[in-house]
Order: C-alpha cells, then structure tokens, then sequence
C-alpha cells in the first residue's frame, strides 16, 4: 500500500521534508554518486520512486516490482514518456518495466542490475517471505548496490498515534539492534559490505533512540561476474509485466535519422532564405547586381559562427539553390548529432533531395511563394 | 459540502476527475430548444431532393437492457480533507462495492446497485483512527441522463489512455507513429477525437481522426530566430505577437499551457513561493524536482493564468522558455501557403483513408483485453460498423445574373466560368480612383491596369483611367500619398504591395476604413506577376472592388417577401488588448444582395448582447429605408459559438433580440428565427458510391439518425473539397416562430451559402456569416476599432 500516506498526518509536522521525499531524495543522491545505469525498485507501490528517478540522466534500465498490480496500474501512465520526450529525443536510452509479483521469487526479468532499492519493503512482508528475500536479491539479482529501509522501532513513542506499527499491514518493525544484525549476518552471507545510515533525525537529546527510518547500504565485495553467470542459472519467468515503455532516444537509428534528417533541412533552409532574401533585395536592380555575394557568416551567434570556405558557399543553378553538406555539417547542432561527415552521408542518404555526386542538398524555388 | 442531489452537482464533480479541472460542458447537453417550438415537434425533417445513401463515422453504443448507473454520496465521519485518503479508505472495501467505480472523492458511481439504499463501512487509517465511511444511493441514472452521457466519456477517454494514447488538450494521440516535415520543423501526429451523445434514436460514439501539429523545437528556439529574423528593437514585440496565445507542452509534465505574457524582467535564476511557503529559484527547483539543467539563465519567463472553477484567474504560473514546446500552428504559419500545402498532404485524408484510420481506433479497442475488460465491467459494448442511413441531395440553385439565369455544375459548386463576361447586376463605375505603387512595381501596375481595362467592359464596369502614384516602399508614405491624393470623389483606392508585411496593409486598411472613409483594395505585386494568371487575377480583381463600392454580382431565388437576413460572427484578438470583435451584417433589399454591417468591439468579459441589440435595432432602422416598411420576418445566422455557450446564447441573446424587436414598436411583431451555425463540428459523412466511398455532393442534407431529438438542428454539405474530406456544417434553430416547414428553412440556408461574392462558388456557411467573419477578422487583425460608418452599406471588407 501507500506507504508515503502513512506518515502524511503524524510527522508532516515533525519532519522538513517530510521523511518520504527524505527517502527518496537519499536514494537519489545514491545514484548521483554511483551513477548505475540499471536500477530496480523493489516493492514500487505508487511509482513515485521510480517517476522521480526517471528523470537522473545515467540510468538507462528501470524496473519495478510489487505484490499489488492495482497500486502500481494507478499512476504507472506517468512514467510514459512525455510528447517532448518524442519531439525531442535525448541522449540518453531509458526502457521503464513494471514487473508484478513476489520479491520471494527469481525470475530472469530481475537480473542485471546495478541498484535494487528496497524502501520501507521488507516490513510488509511475511516470515516466509522475508526468509527467501535475501537468496533472491543478494544472491540471485547479486547487484552492486542494495539499499534497504525500513521503520526504527525504537523511534515510534515519539510519533503520535502509532500503537503497535506504524502501519497495518506491518508484520513487523525492528529496532536498530535487530535490523543491523539482520543486514550483517545478510552481508556476511552473500559477500557485501554494509553501511548503516537513515533520515529522519531523532530530537536533540534522544539521540540515541537513532534515525526514524533506518537505511542499510550494501555493496558487493567481489566483481562483476559477468553475463555467463547469469545464463547459468536458467529460471522460468514468473513474474507478470504489466508494463513496458521504451523512451525514443538518439540511440535509436530510427530516431537519429529522423532528428539528423530534420536538422540538416532546417538548417539548409536558413541558408537557402539568406541567400534568397539577398537576392530579391538587389535582384531587380541591374546595377546593384555586381554587389550581390553569397555569403553566410553573418548568421547570429546562436546558430554558430561558421568558416567559410569557397567550396561551402551555396549558389544558384537554374531553378535550384544549392546547399552543401560541407556547411551544414559546420553547423554546431548538425555536427554534434552525427558526429562525422561520412555518418551525416550515411543517414540521409535517399531522403533528402542532393545533387548528383551527393555533396549538396538540393532545392527547387520554382513553385515557391507562389501564392499568398 | 452538501449532500448532491441534483444531477448537475454529480456532473460537475465528475468531470473533476477528467484532467484539467475544467468544469464546462462541451456537448451543450440538457438544452432543450426543441420543446419550445411547436412547429417541429412532430417532425423536424425535410422532403425536398433526391436520396443519397450515406456513412457516417458513428458507432452505436449497446448496453445491456436495464443498464443504470448508480450514483452514491460518499461522507466521512470524523471528516477526512485529502482525496487520496478518502479513496484509500473506501477502496478498503473492495469486496462491498466491487472493483469496478469511478470515485472523485465525494460521488461515488457504480454499475451495480449496493444490497441497501445507505451502506456504513468502518476503515482505520494508518495512525489508528476509526473513521465511519457513509455511502448513501442518490441517483439511479438512465443511460440517456446528461450524467451518464458524460460518464460515458469519461469511461471512453480512460480506454484512450490504456491504448497508450497521449493526452494533448481535449483529444488522444499516438506518439509511436509520427509524421514529421523537416522543411518546417513540425510533427504532425494522428489522433482521435471522440464523444458520446444521445443521438436521435441512439447513444453513439463519434469518432474522427485528429491531427495535432507539434514543433521539434522549444520556445527559446523560437525565440532565437525571431531575434535573427527581426533584431533586437522589434524582437520583444514580434515574440508578444507570435506566441502569447499558443499552448505549450514541458518537458517535466504532461500538462499543456496557455502563454498569456511573457515576463521579460523575469529570469530563470528568478524565484518563486511553493505550495509550502519556501522561496526557490527556478534553476533550483527544475534541478531539483526533475534533475533538469536550465541552460540559458538569461531568457525571459512565460506566464500562463490558472483558470479553475466557474473561469475564475486563480493565479498564474511561470514556465521556462527552453523547457517549454510549441504546439498548433499560429496564424503566420497558416498563412504560409507552402507550410500549409506540406501539412495538407498528411492531415488531409480522402474519405476511404479517414473512415480506415477510424476503423483503426475501433480495431484498437476491439483486440485489447484491458479495454474490453473495462467495458465490461461498466456493462458497455460498441457497436463496431458505423452507421449508415439515408440523405438528401437537394437540387441545385439557379444563379442570375441581368436577365440571365445559369445552372453551374454541382461537382465543382463553383460558377466562374458560368459567368464569365456576363454583365453584373450592379456595376459601379469607377469614375475617380487611385492606383498606389512602388517604382519596382511599376510593370506590374501598368499590367493589371492594362488586364482590368480588358475585363472590366464585359461586367458593364465603367471604368476612367485611374491617377497613377508612385510612393516609396514605405508604410508613411503611403499614408501621405493617401492623406494628400484622396478627394470626396475619390471611388476606391487600389495598392499594390510589395511584400505581405502586415503593417504597411494594417495602415492602409486603418486609415481609410476609419479617419477617411473610402473603399480600398490591397494586392500583392507577387500575385500579379504571373503573365498567365493576370486575367483570372485582374477579374477577381475587378468583381471584388466592384462589391466594395457598393456593387451586385449575382442572385438566386429567394421565395420569401419581407426578409431581412442577419449574420453574426466574433473574432478573439488575443494578442493586442485582448478584445473581442463582434462583425454584425444584415441584409438591405429583397434580392439579398446588399449588405448592411456594424462592428461591436469589447473588452475582454464584456458581454455581447447589448451591442448586438443595438446593432438590430439599426438595421432595421436602414432596411425600412431601402424597402420603405419593417421586415416581416428576420432570419439570424450566429456563427461564433464556442462548444458550451449554447445556453448564454438561448437564455440571453435571444431575449434580447425579442426585447428589440418589442422596442420598434407595440403592433411590430414580425416571425424571428434564430440559427447557429458551427463549421466545426465531428460528424463526417461518406457517400457510398459503388462499393467505395466519396465525399457527398454539395445540397447534402442530414436531419435524421445524427442530429439531437432536443434540437431542431441539421446539416448541410454546401462546399465541395479538391481532397481530404468535406466538413458538414451544422445548423441549430434554437427560436422560430416563422411557421416556415424544415425543408424550407433549409432549403433558404443552402440558397444563402451561394451569396458570397468573394467566390463565385458555394462556401461552408451562408454568406451572412462569411461576410461577419469578414468584417470581424479585419477589424480584429488591422484596424482595432470601429469602423467608419459612412462605410456601412457597402462589402468594403471582402
């Protein structure tokens, strides 16, 4: 269930801000620093964790997992992509995937990783459940980096309200002795380290009674085993996906070719319209003709300040101006996306018009302006 | 918060849970205008024309026999604030109120009835509170009920977004397949418009195809080549101009916006209060909230006003020019010619390819499991086939024209060849007039004087040789030449233009529509220097200067005696001053050949109703001139009325023109018919031509399976479309008292759409309207203020 509610009415006042961003904000800062570019949250509830790590650039794998396919199905549609994100591929690729099932059970979805984020999980789940849990994470996900929360127990007689749990559907809330030896005896058994931390900070003098949420922050002691491992243990898929998005992103040739192919168009037209406004300013006057000379670097600084060479000056030819890759190739944004001349070659090659030895983008003005 | 009993307290609430918080009714549904006109109660139906067998794109909506809706109020004891909250602690219950519901917090509806008319169920929320949760039956809706109908869109649009269709404003669209057009920068992706509405015998979903234009770039983009484009001194002004109005969409959220300012003292390392009291600078909170870097810190902030409950400003928001991007196509572009014919090729489908890319969205739904699950839940079924029934094609009109009368050729709706060389009813000579150029112009002018000298005898225009100026490519000076050359005598002054900036063709429309009343025509040197279209050019040219001066063309038959036509149409200006244009046109003589017109201009939140009033009142005053007594019977064609407003316009301005009306005169009650007419409405129509399917021919007449049983409403296709598919207009007579059969008054709108004299053809909507729309647009797009009203009886705004 909703586990960012549970505290809204207790400890909004108690807590700035409130702990569940806290959590949040700590497993953010996490990636920022480790940068894995795999992550999966384990037990997602609402999705708001994993909305809110969408958005860290390095992460190009995101998965979650829960027990309840109806929370996660509620808000799952915002962490579809976003009209801008299609209008402007990024960089970056990013595949979301809400897996629903039991973190009690391996399935080759869940390998490959470089995070698993447990927050506020393992509290909800039954004896047998919580027995199996480390087998599958520790040893059969065996990421880098496991980030575990959950209540401090010894914390609750400061919050309001609370009787026995701070929840329900807890089946348990450990104290900080219970917890620490828990994730050592853990760490110790699946070869990683770990750290103890949490948010949420006791008033000034209870110091010990220690964090409201306690956080343990696993990290495996040996290397990357590599893919071959993984293949070794063969696991039948038991997990259901209830949902998959694939950003568009620049990685994708399709994509690439539609961004490189729009630029190198767009661009060819300012060119195209410099040179033409150049010539209905001196075109009707005979005498001014002579003055007349292509040029392009008098752009703006924000399209970038070109070199230009004789070879990359655009003309005309009959009823065709032509525009040469060469200089819109100079331009900044078409040169960052392509990379290099041959590959800007490579990806409009038959879909934009060029002239016959492939060295420039080809417009006829005959039938332009014709009507208003 | 009362109890809701009624069913709009329900609606309202839904609509809630649809994004945006927008409360307003776009279907006008619950206005009942037929019941009040006697006349059409039985029937509301034409005879005249021959049969057509037409398509349509709506699907029936099949729902098991004794479908209801039940409506709940849900209340909590100890009360509960948060809607979050109060869904968690009823959905505790699954197991009593099934998993199918739809909840916004306080009404709750089911497809199926609780055992007991009051439910009480206990929760405990997480801190251990015991809270008594009341659920109360209020309403058993019908399927037919407005609240169920609204439900049903709601249920529609849900099966939208599990299709992974993305919301942009009103509509759905699908972001996998796009369509993109480099030479423009734009995007264009294919959607569907949808709603379900009480039909004449059946509730039926219509459906058609979107497009929705999006731009590959941000709105600092925009910006940076406006400044390229127009430098620094005019670069804050054009920036005003181009985009306030347009929405937007971010890059963090899936929200559109209206930019309605631009802060340009704003920045982004500008702060701002959140909802919990703290100061943040916006580089801060886009970093912070969606790991978002903001490049430029220089660039100004677009400010977009919050409109919530009953369209009250609730505050605004600030956006960043880079984070945002522009969607649709602002006027400039639609004015480009080129970017509109690249964007045509794509959005204009035929009638076989549109009707399958609905057949798509229905297949969409059919094959998925979450979709029909959720259907059947609800009870709900499509029927997949859309609907077909029977029109009427009805005859075509005659054109006269001094003494002679033509048929035109109803595949093409269009007369110009017909008429060609044949004396114009009225033509107005043009004794003293003025041709106004530049020196680069020069050819040019000589060329149409010399094309205008050939096809004018023809018309049976007089025509003088005109006092020939040549002026600097500058707007003041040809103020100057105007303010210097123009006399009394003066009948009409012809500019030649040398480019389409505005401002020069602004001036010149402002200053002789207003300080110095004299008709004038503005062309484009470019559109005369086409040796091979000069004249077709030069007579479209002589036919609409002529109509400026006061001039006839041609007429069709108009049966009724002692009629005066009204047309009603409003622009928005929303970018200088935010004021709205009423254009108000009124016919002056039996024939319907001249027009009078006024212009109500108002500021934003003024209401219409008395300028129009007084607007009646003057056209009547100058009909009786022209015909020496009152108009027997009026018809008013209101075009203009946005999607909701039906009601504003039955509750207030009719009233208002019965009350003018009384005004006149104690023993003057003469019959009045009320007429909206919408251009842009979602019904399509197909006719099925030999196994295939063809746009329907112009005098296409639909009044039965598709119009509303509370309305006396129909379409009519009067234009005919080179491709894509021809868009049916609707008419909605909301008042008549003219005892006038149904056949007959449609017969006198299609006779009416063939009375625009800016095009020798058949248009969508009746001439009255086009002539509003004219003289709105112009006022609203160059001149900002009333116009002379020495002008008032002749088209100087064509």
């Amino acid at each position: 269930m909703d586990k960012n509610l549970q505290e809204e009415f207790t400890q909004i006042i108690k807590f700035k801000p409130p702990l569940h961003k806290q959590r949040h904000q700590f497993v953010k800062d996490l990636v920022e620093k480790y940068k894995p570019k795999k992550v999966a949250d384990l037990g997602c509830a609402d999705c708001s964790l994993l909305w809110m790590l969408k958005f860290c650039s390095c992460i190009e794998v995101l998965a979650g997992l829960d027990i309840c396919a109806d929370v996660m199905k509620e808000k799952m549609h915002t962490l579809s992509p976003l009209p801008v994100d299609y209008l402007q591929p990024s960089e970056r690729s990013l595949t979301v995937t809400l897996h629903h099932g039991s973190v009690a059970h391996k399935d080759p979805c869940m390998l490959g990783f470089d995070l698993v984020t447990c927050i506020e999980l393992i509290e909800h789940l039954e004896e047998s459940e919580l027995r199996k849990f480390p087998e599958v994470v520790f040893g059969f996900m065996a990421p880098s980096i496991v980030v575990i929360s959950t209540p401090n127990s010894e914390f609750n007689p400061l919050l309001p309200g609370v009787m026995l749990y701070r929840h329900p559907d807890h089946k348990f809330e450990w104290n900080q002795a219970q917890f620490q030896s828990w994730a050592l005896e853990t760490a110790r058994c699946y070869d990683y380290s770990v750290e103890f931390t949490g948010v949420g900070h006791p008033p000034t003098g209870m110091e010990k009674v220690g964090f409201c949420t306690q956080i343990g922050v696993f990290v495996r002691k040996y290397p990357q085993t590599g893919e071959s491992v993984q293949s070794e243990k063969p696991t039948a898929a038991v997990h259901k996906t209830v949902f998959k998005a694939v950003y568009p992103s620049l990685k994708d040739e399709k994509y690439l070719q539609n961004a490189v192919i729009g630029e190198v168009i767009f661009t060819a037209q300012i060119i195209k319209h410099r040179l033409m406004s150049k010539r209905e300013e001196y075109g009707d006057d005979p005498e001014r003709k002579s003055k007349f000379q292509p040029s392009v670097n008098c752009f703006s600084d924000y399209l970038g300040k070109l070199v230009v060479e004789k070879n990359m000056e655009p003309f005309f030819s009959g009823n065709e101006v032509y525009v040469p890759l060469a200089t819109i190739f100079s331009f900044p944004k078409v040169n960052r996306l392509c990379g290099t001349f041959e590959k800007l070659c490579k990806l409009i090659a038959g879909k934009v018009p060029l002239s016959s030895d492939s060295s420039a983008v080809i417009f006829n003005i005959e039938h332009e302006n014709e009507e208003n | 918060k009362t109890i809701g009993l009624q069913v709009s307290s329900g609606l309202q609430d839904l609509s809630l849970r649809d994004r945006g918080g927008r409360r307003r009714d776009y279907h006008d549904l619950g206005i009942n205008t037929r019941q009040a006109m006697v006349h059409v109660q039985e029937c509301k139906t034409g005879f005249s024309g021959r049969m057509i067998k037409l398509t349509t794109n709506h699907f029936r909506l099949t729902s098991r026999p004794q479908w209801a809706l039940y409506q709940y109020h849900v209340g909590y004891s100890p009360e509960m604030e948060a809607r979050r909250l109060r869904s968690a602690l009823l959905f505790q219950h699954e197991e009593h109120i099934g998993k199918t519901h739809a909840f916004d917090g306080s009404i709750l509806f089911l497809p199926k009835k609780l055992e007991n008319k009051v439910t009480e169920l206990f929760s405990r929320t997480r801190s251990g509170e015991d809270v008594k949760i009341t659920v109360t039956l209020t309403n058993e809706l019908p399927p037919t009920s407005p609240t169920c109908l609204q439900f049903y869109n709601i249920i529609f649009r849900r099966l939208l977004k599990m299709l992974n269709l993305q919301q942009i404003g009103r509509n759905y669209y699908n972001p996998s397949d796009p369509v993109s057009i480099p030479n423009h920068r734009l995007m264009v992706w294919l959607g569907f418009t949808s709603s379900i509405l009480q039909y004449e015998e059946n509730i039926m979903l219509c459906a058609d195809v979107s497009h929705k234009v999006l731009r590959g770039e941000t709105v600092l983009d925009t910006m940076h080549s406006l400044h390229a484009q127009v430098g620094e001194e005019r670069f804050r002004d054009t920036c005003a101009k181009e985009l306030i109005g347009l929405i937007v969409l971010t890059k963090y959220n899936n929200r559109t916006y209206r930019i309605d300012d631009i802060d340009w003292d704003n920045n982004p390392k500008g702060t701002f209060r959140k909802s919990d009291g703290s100061e943040i600078s916006f580089v801060e909170y886009y970093k912070k909230q969606y790991n978002i870097e903001i490049n430029d810190w220089m660039q100004p902030v677009l400010i977009s006003q919050m409109k919530r409950k009953s369209g009250n400003i609730q505050g605004s928001v600030a956006l960043i020019p880079e984070l945002c991007s522009l969607t649709g196509l602002t006027d400039k572009m639609r004015n480009d010619f080129n970017m509109m014919k690249d964007l045509a090729i794509h959005t204009r489908l035929p009638p076989e390819q549109r009707q399958r890319e609905i057949g798509r969205l229905l297949h969409y739904i059919q094959k998925d499991d979450n979709v029909q699950k959720e259907l059947r839940n609800w009870g709900l079924s499509f029927d997949y086939k859309s609907v077909s029934f029977t029109g009427r094609v009805v005859q075509g009109e005659k054109i006269f024209q001094s003494g002679n009368m033509f048929d035109y050729n109803p595949q093409f709706a269009d007369w110009t060849r017909e008429t060609r060389g044949v004396p114009l009813i009225r033509a107005v000579p043009l004794d003293s007039w003025l041709l106004i150029y530049t020196r680069r112009n020069y050819d040019v002018a000589n060329t149409l004087l010399q094309s205008l000298f050939k096809v004018t005898p023809s018309m049976g225009i007089r025509m003088n040789k005109p006092n020939m100026i040549e002026v600097d490519d500058r707007t003041e000076a040809y103020l100057r030449v105007l303010q210097q050359r123009v006399t009394p005598d003066t009948n009409i002054v012809l500019c030649i233009l040398s480019s389409s900036r505005k401002d020069k063709y602004d001036a010149i429309k402002k200053y002789l529509c207003t300080e110095c009343p004299i008709p004038s025509q503005c062309v484009l040197a470019r559109t005369l220097s086409k040796p091979q279209t000069i004249m077709t050019v030069a007579t479209k040219i002589a036919l609409q200067m002529n109509c400026k001066m006061g001039g006839e063309l041609w007429s069709v038959e108009i049966p009724l005696k002692q009629v005066m036509i009204v047309g009603i149409d409003c622009y928005h200006d929303t970018v200088s001053g935010k004021q709205s244009i009423a254009g108000f046109v009124a016919s002056l003589n039996q024939t319907v050949t001249r027009w009078f017109s006024r212009c109500i201009v108002q500021s934003r939140g003024q209401e219409l109703v008395d300028g129009i009033k007084a607007c009646l009142q003057t056209a009547l005053r100058n009909w009786s001139k022209w015909n020496k007594c009152l108009p027997s019977r009026i018809f008013v064609y209101r075009d203009g009325v946005g999607d909701g407003q039906l009601n504003t316009l039955v509750n207030y301005e009719v009233p208002q023109f019965l009350d003018c009306l009384k005004s006149i005169g104690t023993d003057y009650s003469p019959r009045l018919t009320v007429i909206v007419v919408k251009k842009r409405v979602g019904a399509r129509f197909f006719a099925e031509v030999g196994g295939g399917l063809r746009n329907p021919p112009p005098g296409t007449v639909v009044d039965t399976v598709v119009t509303r049983p509370e309305w006396y409403d129909f379409f009519i296709v009067s234009q005919t479309v080179k491709n894509g598919c021809v868009a049916p207009t609707h008419y909605n007579v909301i008042y008549d008292t003219s005892q006038l059969k149904p056949d007959h008054v449609q017969r006198l709108t299609y006779k009416l759409c063939h009375m625009y004299y800016n095009w020798s053809g058949i248009i969508r909507v009746p001439a009255p309207c086009q002539y509003a729309h004219k003289l709105a647009f112009l006022v609203g797009q160059s001149i900002h203020r009333e116009p002379n009203r020495m002008l008032s009886d002749r088209l100087y705004y064509l």
